[in-house]
């Protein structure tokens, strides 16, 4: 976790340039945001919840299934 | 936003007004209700390999096979709502692994479920979202209907963006209530009838690091109470509870000169079981033009054992499991997607392979002769109503 922790407070200490509302243009592209493509996201995070121990982490954790 | 009279640079706002407002996040199209409504469906095709003969008693055999169908509707709703439906259908057949046994040179092999398992299941998702000022706030609520298992989940989202719009705090809770009815008749099932429920609340924080990047944390928590084990294998009995944690984070970085994006993120799950795991995904967004977006992507998958897992079970114990995913192993998963937009219409088509193996992973521990590697094929077509 450790790792983790410095990774964290390096990026908040390293995010200080300020980027004034007429210069965000390319963030609101497509590709940079967190779901480009949410229903291939959810197949496939419903794939890998079903096949792998672990899940969740983006998000609430919603309904389940009996997929085995 | 209007520009205001004088400014030389009054047709430049002009060409970005659509920007101005943007947060720290999922920018305009997360904090301004959708213009337009959008449609769309998609095809996915599902297929596990074969079982190898040397990894089971009784030869090769045929494992999962889903055909999916998913129905997509979005549509703005007044001046500052939206409502979305999503509708996904999916048939499945194979057989799955029962349990394991110990072979005559004493090595693991797994027993499948012998008869094709077919089910089918219907899930109905409905989300309604309120936009304002500085964010939105959603309610969802998801319905899944298999032959077997029941659930009806509701949901909870929201997202703030600080006044000067560098920063969004965004937060989710949902609660699930799942019915479990296991299918008599290919195995015997350890259980007629259960039901378990999972809590389960995130909050992340974004922030834009520079105007091509921005960055996420999030953190989240879910605990799950009832039955836990799996009812179709033979030798399964786990804990009445869960409790897991899972801090994650992401990145987006823009590239003016190739005209690309790299996006990554990365996932640490922790729970009381004795499971962890570590997962990265990398992606690669390149543009072609303003129509066709190709994206190669990578997935690096690691998890620990849980603690009552053991290839052969030790039934003496009061939680134990041969099941494949509660054992340690390594998976790399990588594909390529591909979209293409001719005017209202955008097709999209996703290929995947994902293989497992126990000496991939950063844990150690006995390999599972279940472990699962497969195909996976999407093809999708969306319209937009303008």
């Amino acid at each position: 976790m450790k790792p983790l922790t410095y990774l964290f407070v390096a990026l908040c200490l390293c995010a200080c340039e300020t980027v004034q509302p007429w210069e965000r243009g390319t963030l609101a592209k497509p590709e940079m945001q967190w779901q480009t493509d949410p229903r291939e996201i959810s197949f496939q995070a419903q794939i890998n919840a079903s096949k792998e121990a672990t899940s969740g982490g983006m998000g609430a954790a919603g309904g389940g299934c009996g997929c085995n | 936003m209007a520009a205001r009279p004088g400014d030389k640079h009054s047709a430049l706002l002009a060409l970005t007004s659509s920007a101005l407002l943007l947060p720290a996040y999922q920018a305009a199209r997360a904090d301004a209700p959708p213009q337009f409504m959008e449609m769309g469906v998609r095809y996915s095709k599902y297929k596990e390999d074969d079982t190898q003969g040397k990894k089971t008693f009784g030869g090769s055999s045929e494992r999962y096979d889903i055909d999916a169908a998913q129905f997509h509707l979005l549509a703005p709703v007044a001046d500052n709502w939206s409502v979305a439906v999503d509708v996904q259908w999916e048939d499945m057949s194979g057989a799955s692994p029962w349990f394991v046994g110990e072979s005559l040179d004493g090595s693991p092999k797994v027993i499948m479920s012998g008869a094709s398992i077919a089910d089918t299941r219907t899930e109905v998702s409905v989300t309604t979202r309120y936009y304002y000022d500085r964010g939105n706030v959603g309610l969802n609520y998801v319905h899944s209907d298999e032959d077997d298992y029941k659930s009806d989940a509701v949901a909870v989202d929201g997202a703030f963006n600080s006044a000067d719009g560098m920063t969004t705090y965004s937060g989710a809770f949902s609660y699930s209530s799942d019915d479990i009815e296991p299918t008599q008749g290919s195995v015997p099932t350890n259980t007629l009838k259960a039901d378990k429920d999972i809590s389960s609340a995130w909050i992340g924080v974004s922030r834009i690091v520079s105007r091509n990047a921005i960055v996420r944390f999030g953190l989240s928590y879910t605990y799950r109470d009832g039955f836990l084990t799996d009812p179709y294998k033979f030798r399964d009995q786990r804990p009445d509870e869960r409790k897991e944690w899972a801090i994650s984070t992401g990145y987006r970085q823009f590239f003016m000169g190739p005209n690309g994006a790299l996006q990554a993120d990365y996932r640490y799950f922790d729970d009381d079981w004795g499971v962890a795991s570590h997962t990265l995904n990398l992606a690669w967004h390149q543009n072609f033009g303003f129509s066709t977006q190709v994206i190669p992507f990578l997935r690096y998958y690691s998890q620990d054992k849980a603690d009552f897992f053991a290839n052969i079970a030790d039934l003496d114990q009061r939680y134990f499991a041969d099941d494949y995913r509660l054992s340690a192993f390594g998976a790399i998963s990588g594909g390529l997607r591909v979209r293409h937009e001719i005017g209202n219409w955008a097709i999209t088509a996703v290929g995947e392979r994902y293989e497992t193996d126990e000496s991939w992973g950063v844990y150690s521990g006995e390999e599972s002769p279940a472990l699962v590697d497969y195909w996976r094929y999407s093809f999708g077509l969306d319209y937009i109503f303008r």
